[in-house]
């Protein structure tokens, strides 16, 4: 295969996967389609036909003619010459029940009962069975009063209104007690159930405002908001044959409908296609246009429009929307997309048979199912944005589960660094104090031992050898001891010299004085073994020229604390009563003396100390002036 | 180390000496034996228990590290058969590894191996008299322990809890190199008294065996056998 080959192979397979879901997911709306027609085509339950009056004499216009019902009447204008359907019916006293009833199940758009004569029930007066698509039925109980033993009469005056023909159906005179549950069956279903869900639009209508408010940048829910209010609104308004408050506003809220179409058209654009084409906001111009002609129009040119814009715009819309979200499921393949096709197909195949209905194509009873059926569409965007919450929910707390496990393993790896860290460090310090040691037995034990060997070879003069030896030994143990840790007091330190020093001084027969003015050194957290060691060896140095050189009797060493600007600094004097010693190079003796000097110097400025000689006859004073603050470490090593 | 108050002669001193290298041994004998004391030496811990069975010195004097065993049983032996005898040890470096390990078991003082024979002698007549020699570094390791630290510090194990505050100060003294005379004075007390406490501060040091708690035990109706 060429590599052109593979991209084009691609295409083939994924463009055969999507016609694979194409064709599933039209399979799956026919089906559903079908299940919702044969759902339409179920008759309703009616009550025993031995109560039907289905022989009527129709007198309509002038003209009389004998009718079986169902049957339509052509529309008119106004209400004042309505069709009278005239039939009778026997009643004897003494039957099985006595409060009979009239039972109408269906009938556009408004009726009249009249038993012999006297009007017993006026459709107008109830303001929901006034709308033409809620197919609100009526019971009217006929008073006992009224009925005669025998042939009673019973018209029934249909009044028309609108571009919509008249129509009633089949109606029954029985028993209330038998009627009545048939009634209440038809009540349910088409005046209580729109109501509740209604109710739900109302809610749903809420909670899309409030996300709304809280995601500005998500418009689809501000459309969604605004079809679900409309809905929920205008379900609530009541069509009364009285003059309503604001006539014009009524009129044109119950003509809403294309409107609300448009919004939720709207919606599912936003929110399956997150795109707005400018020419989109077309499909709000015919809900503009009908509510324009309802606020300013008589209501007669808006039933008309109605008929001719509102339907075609609905239509659209719908068709439109099962586009549109048919899309979105074919490329997203997610729950709320494929709920709304399917609430759209039901809605889609109610609309068709509410159209074809009114339009007296099919043969029917004209029970209008699209209010009712969208419903299904209601509860279809309420489980998809449940499930998208649900979802976001989810989302969120993987999120935070995701960021813990981030967060523990950044904390582990910043623990694990640290170690190393702190590993280095210590690995640096020990090496740093392994040099130090190295040069401080290089210095002291190293010299001293090699001076062993020396004198050992001489053979003829081994005095020298026990004071080498002694030596060696003395610096062995200052390195030791610088080792401890003295928590920065030099006072420990010189402590432990002070022990060293009068055992190498007694047999020597030198005094010893030791003074320290109270409270001794200042205290210096920065001090390390290797200052330590360079100040006790200084002052080892003073102490052997003392006893070498200058044969003294007495040392004397001072301890004590001066204070300057900067500050308390540390002050060590060691004098003796010997003879001094003159400029280096003046002799053997001098010379050793001399490089002890430079020594001397050497150590003191490694500790940032200054070392001061004044040597005469009658003595030899080393004054060590200790800083205010010891050098770093590195300083002293290099 | 100041003062050296002898009242007993000498030769009536009886040392045991263990120390397993010739020449030291000779010449810490030799130093001991100049000054008139009663020395006996011994070269192993087998020699030294030998000659602990035939007499009880006054005074002994062992070195840590024995070719058939450790200075340290020497001297829980002894300190435990002759509480009398001073218990003294060798040390080549007087560090406080070795002198504190023994301190613990019983000894109350020491002597540095390249030490002046005159220094030593004057060491040995001192503990005698009562007065345990301190240096420096062993002082400062002991106050140093007596500050509580997070983890247990490296080195021998030293219970310090036993030390009075007075005792603490004292060591802090030495440590800093201050004199018996200036500790006494600052602390408000007689100079005399400082090396008896210094004597004092090694037996609260001493860790007592298992054995002398028993017998302790035994000897307060604690235990019936």
């Amino acid at each position: 295969m060429t590599d052109e080959a593979k991209p084009a192979r691609t295409q083939i397979s994924r463009s055969r996967s999507f016609a694979a879901r194409l064709a599933q997911y039209v399979l799956l709306q026919a089906v559903i389609a079908a299940l919702c027609i044969l759902a339409l085509r179920h008759p309703l339950h009616e009550p025993p036909s031995r109560y039907l009056a289905a022989a009527f004499t129709l007198q309509d216009r002038g003209a009389t003619r004998a009718v079986t019902l169902p049957a339509f009447v052509p529309s008119r204008s106004g209400m004042t010459d309505p069709a009278d359907f005239s039939t009778s019916f026997d009643w004897s006293k003494g039957g099985e029940e006595d409060a009979w009833s009239v039972y109408v199940p269906r009938f556009t758009n408004g009726i009249e009962i009249v038993v012999n004569g006297i009007e017993i029930l006026d459709s107008r007066r109830d303001p929901s069975a006034n709308r033409p698509d809620r197919a609100t039925p009526e019971i009217a109980v006929i008073p006992v009063s009224l009925l005669r033993e025998g042939p009673n009469d019973l018209v029934i005056r249909l009044y028309v209104w609108g571009p919509v023909s008249g129509f009633l159906d089949r109606l029954f005179v029985g028993p209330d007690d038998t009627l009545r549950p048939y009634y209440d069956e038809r009540t349910l279903l088409f005046v209580t159930l729109p109501m509740v869900f209604a109710a739900w639009q109302g809610i749903l209508a809420v909670i899309l405002i409030v996300l709304w408010a809280a995601r500005r940048h998500e418009p689809a829910y501000g459309m969604l908001a605004a079809a679900m209010a409309l809905g929920a609104i205008q379900a609530f308004l009541q069509t009364t044959i009285d003059e309503p408050a604001h006539p014009h506003l009524n009129a044109a809220l119950i003509a809403s409908g294309p409107l609300e179409s448009g919004f939720v058209l709207a919606f599912a654009i936003l929110f399956f296609t997150r795109r707005w084409p400018s020419y989109a906001a077309l499909i709000f111009v015919p809900g503009i246009v009908l509510t324009l002609i309802g606020l300013f129009g008589s209501p007669e040119t808006l039933r008309r429009s109605f008929l001719f814009l509102g339907f075609p715009a609905i239509a659209i819309n719908l068709l439109l929307l099962a586009l549109v979200v048919a899309w979105s499921d074919l490329r997203k393949q997610d729950v709320p997309s494929l709920l709304l096709g399917c609430a759209v197909t039901i809605l889609m195949t109610c609309f068709a048979h509410d159209l074809l209905s009114l339009l007296q194509v099919l043969p029917d009873r004209r029970i209008f199912f699209s209010r009712l059926s969208y419903s299904v569409m209601l509860v279809a965007i309420g489980a998809g944005l449940t499930w998208r919450f649900a979802r976001a929910l989810n989302r969120v707390d993987g999120f935070a589960a995701h960021l813990v496990i981030q967060l523990r393993e950044a904390e582990e790896k910043l623990r694990a660094s640290f170690a190393r860290e702190q590993e280095q460090a210590r690995a640096v310090a020990l090496a740093r104090e392994r040099t130090r040691l190295m040069r401080d037995l290089h210095d002291g034990l190293g010299g001293q031992l090699v001076s062993i060997v020396a004198l050992s070879e001489r053979r003829e003069d081994t005095s020298g050898i026990g004071d080498a030896a002694r030596a060696a030994l003395k610096d062995l143990r200052l390195v030791i001891d610088s080792m401890d840790d003295i928590g920065g007091d030099l006072m420990l330190a010189l402590g432990s010299w002070r022990d060293r020093v009068a055992a190498q001084l007694r047999p020597h027969e030198i005094t010893l004085h030791w003074k320290i003015t109270p409270p001794g050194l200042p205290v210096h957290p920065e001090l390390r073994p290797g200052h330590v060691i360079q100040i006790v060896r200084l002052l080892d140095e003073a102490v052997t020229n003392a006893v070498k050189h200058a044969g003294a009797k007495t040392i004397t060493v001072s301890i004590a604390t001066l204070r300057d600007a900067s500050g308390p600094y540390g002050c060590i004097t060691v004098e003796d009563d010997g003879k001094g010693f003159a400029p280096p190079s003046s002799g053997e003796g001098n010379r050793t003396a001399g490089r002890g000097l430079r020594n001397m110097q050497t150590r003191a400025a490694r500790c940032g100390a200054s070392c001061e000689v004044i040597s005469g006859v009658t003595g030899t004073r080393v004054r060590l002036t200790l800083p205010h603050r010891f050098p770093d470490s590195e300083a002293v090593t290099a | 180390m100041t003062s050296s108050a002898e009242e007993i002669p000498a030769h009536d001193i009886s040392i045991l000496l263990v120390e397993d290298d010739p020449p030291t041994n000779w010449r810490l004998k030799d130093a001991l034996e100049k000054a008139g004391f009663d020395v006996e030496a011994a070269m192993t811990l087998a020699e030294a228990r030998a000659s602990l069975q035939k007499r009880k010195p006054r005074v002994l004097l062992t070195d840590l590290q024995l070719p058939d065993g450790h200075g340290v049983e020497l001297i829980r032996e002894t300190r435990a058969r002759l509480p009398d005898t001073e218990i003294m040890v060798i040390s080549i470096l007087g560090d406080e590894e070795s002198v504190i390990s023994a301190i613990t078991v019983g000894a109350t003082g020491y002597i540095l191996k390249d030490a002046f024979p005159t220094d030593i002698a004057a060491t040995v007549r001192e503990l005698v008299a009562g007065h345990s020699p301190i240096s420096a570094s062993i002082a400062r390791f002991i106050v140093r322990r007596t500050q509580s630290t997070a983890e247990p510090p490296p080195g021998p194990q030293l219970n310090t809890t036993k030390l009075t505050p007075r005792e603490i100060d004292i060591l802090w003294g030495i440590a800093k190199g201050f004199s018996y005379a200036e500790i006494a004075s600052h602390l408000g007390m007689s100079k005399q008294t400082v090396p008896g406490h210094i004597k004092s501060i090694y037996r609260k040091l001493e860790v007592h065996t298992r054995g002398e708690a028993v017998f302790e035990a035994l000897q307060q109706g604690l235990i019936k056998l």
